[in-house]
């Protein structure tokens, strides 16, 4: 197995493997690999992807309220993102 | 008017991302104004440090104390984040390119800028050497337009102009006449400082689109602190003047506590820089030059002369063009 990746690299990584995902979603799919990490909050999460869209490699199109009304916001990787994943991405670690 | 669900999640998005952009700007101007108080305390801790002749003061004391503030602020930092959980990020960044990148980055705002800043006041003169480091800003949003395509609107442009015309009257200081030999080298070494820490601004936006602005902070200054420790002292002799305030408590205490309001105002100048763009992250921390003049009056009881008072209304005006689109202000309230 690779190096683990620090957790905005691998989230940016994470949402290039799927269509869209939400931070809830995100964090279901990485809890495996950082579930124990005391960083491993929602607040965590959200932030980073808030960083990622406001420097244009995450697009944030997708949005729904939840059943207690509460905003999801599913984030999709855009062709910036694809860009430095392909060129930075660490060896052992696949980019689909 | 009815609204369906998802134009209230639409507009529940757009909120949110305006209020990190509003959260951006507020964390900008908070990384000048502690930087500022960097500035003073720094200022006070040099004060307590023994007079040890002449040529100690140009080189060897300065780049002491910007190894020591560098040093002790990643120190802080590494609490921090192993408060946070956050000490095995570090070694992750490291291992991958753009984690070495904020490396690069720190050894060019660090000792390369920080070098080219002193050796500039000395060779040039302070009256031009300040004056061309006070462009940084200006460099770095034009680095960041060239090599992060970062957009930045005109009022942006016309705000940081003002600000660094505001920075330049406040450290005015009337010119000699030049030494006409070393005075060019002079200049240049300045040069080499604005562009040094407007490429740090650059290369750590660049590696923190991929890794955390709080590690990417703390690996900046251990880098930093480090190389100024162990290839920068030894040749100008500034191991002598750290070992010296290591024997005095309270001079050392001085530089922790500069330190750890140098490592507060990084923390918020990455996170603002990577929120709001280089461009208005580094005008917002050039607010510190204002609130530098703001703290030494208040705390040192410095004289406010004509040019304090001027230069720092540039900057304020300036900040405030680049903080608010003045439209959306009037309008709504809405910070741009």
């Amino acid at each position: 197995m690779a190096d683990t990746l620090p957790l905005r690299f691998r989230v940016l990584h994470y949402v290039s493997t799927v269509d869209k995902a939400s931070a809830g979603e995100i964090m279901k799919a990485l809890k495996p690999e950082y579930g124990t990490e005391k960083q491993f909050t929602k607040k965590v999460f959200v932030d980073h992807l808030l960083d990622m869209k406001a420097n244009f490699i995450l697009d944030d199109n997708d949005v729904e309220l939840d059943d207690k009304g509460e905003l999801v916001i599913y984030y999709s990787i855009n062709d910036e993102g694809r860009r430095l994943l392909k060129k930075y991405l660490p060896k052992g670690w696949n980019q689909n | 008017m009815s609204i369906s669900g998802n134009q209230k999640a639409i507009m529940m998005k757009e909120k949110l991302n305006a209020n990190f952009a509003k959260k951006g700007v507020f964390t900008g101007l908070f990384s000048g104004c502690t930087w500022g108080l960097n500035s003073v305390l720094l200022g006070l801790a040099l004060s307590m440090v023994p007079i040890m002749g002449e040529s100690a003061a140009i080189f060897a004391i300065p780049l002491a104390a910007a190894c020591m503030n560098d040093s002790f602020a990643g120190l802080w930092l590494l609490l921090y984040n192993g408060g946070a959980g956050r000490l095995k990020e570090i070694l992750r960044s490291l291992k991958t390119f753009p984690g070495q990148m904020v490396c690069v980055a720190a050894l060019l705002g660090g000792p390369i800028a920080n070098g080219g800043y002193l050796l500039g006041i000395s060779l040039a003169g302070p009256a031009y050497a300040l004056t061309i480091t006070a462009l940084y800003p200006i460099v770095g949003a034009l680095l960041s337009r060239i090599f992060l395509k970062q957009q930045i609107v005109p009022r942006v442009w016309v705000g940081m102009l003002l600000s660094v015309v505001g920075a330049i009257v406040i450290s005015y200081v009337p010119p000699e006449g030049g030494n006409s030999e070393t005075f060019y080298l002079g200049l240049l070494f300045a040069s080499l400082a604005a562009l040094g820490w407007g490429a740090e601004a650059v290369l750590a936006v660049f590696g923190m689109s991929m890794i955390d602005p709080k590690v990417a902070i703390n690996i900046r200054e251990l880098t930093s602190g480090l190389f100024l420790a162990v290839f920068v002292l030894p040749i100008v002799g500034g191991w002598a003047i750290v070992s010296q305030v290591f024997t005095l408590p309270g001079t050392l205490g001085a530089f922790a506590i500069a330190a750890l309001a140098a490592a507060v105002s990084y923390l918020a100048w990455y996170k603002a820089n990577t929120t709001i763009g280089v461009a208005k992250g580094m005008a917002l921390n050039g607010t510190y030059v204002m609130w530098g003049v703001i703290f030494s009056v208040i705390f040192l009881k410095s004289p406010l002369t004509q040019n304090l008072v001027i230069g720092s209304l540039l900057v304020l005006i300036g900040a405030t063009l680049v903080a608010i689109n003045p439209k959306e202000f009037f309008k709504k309230g809405e910070v741009a």
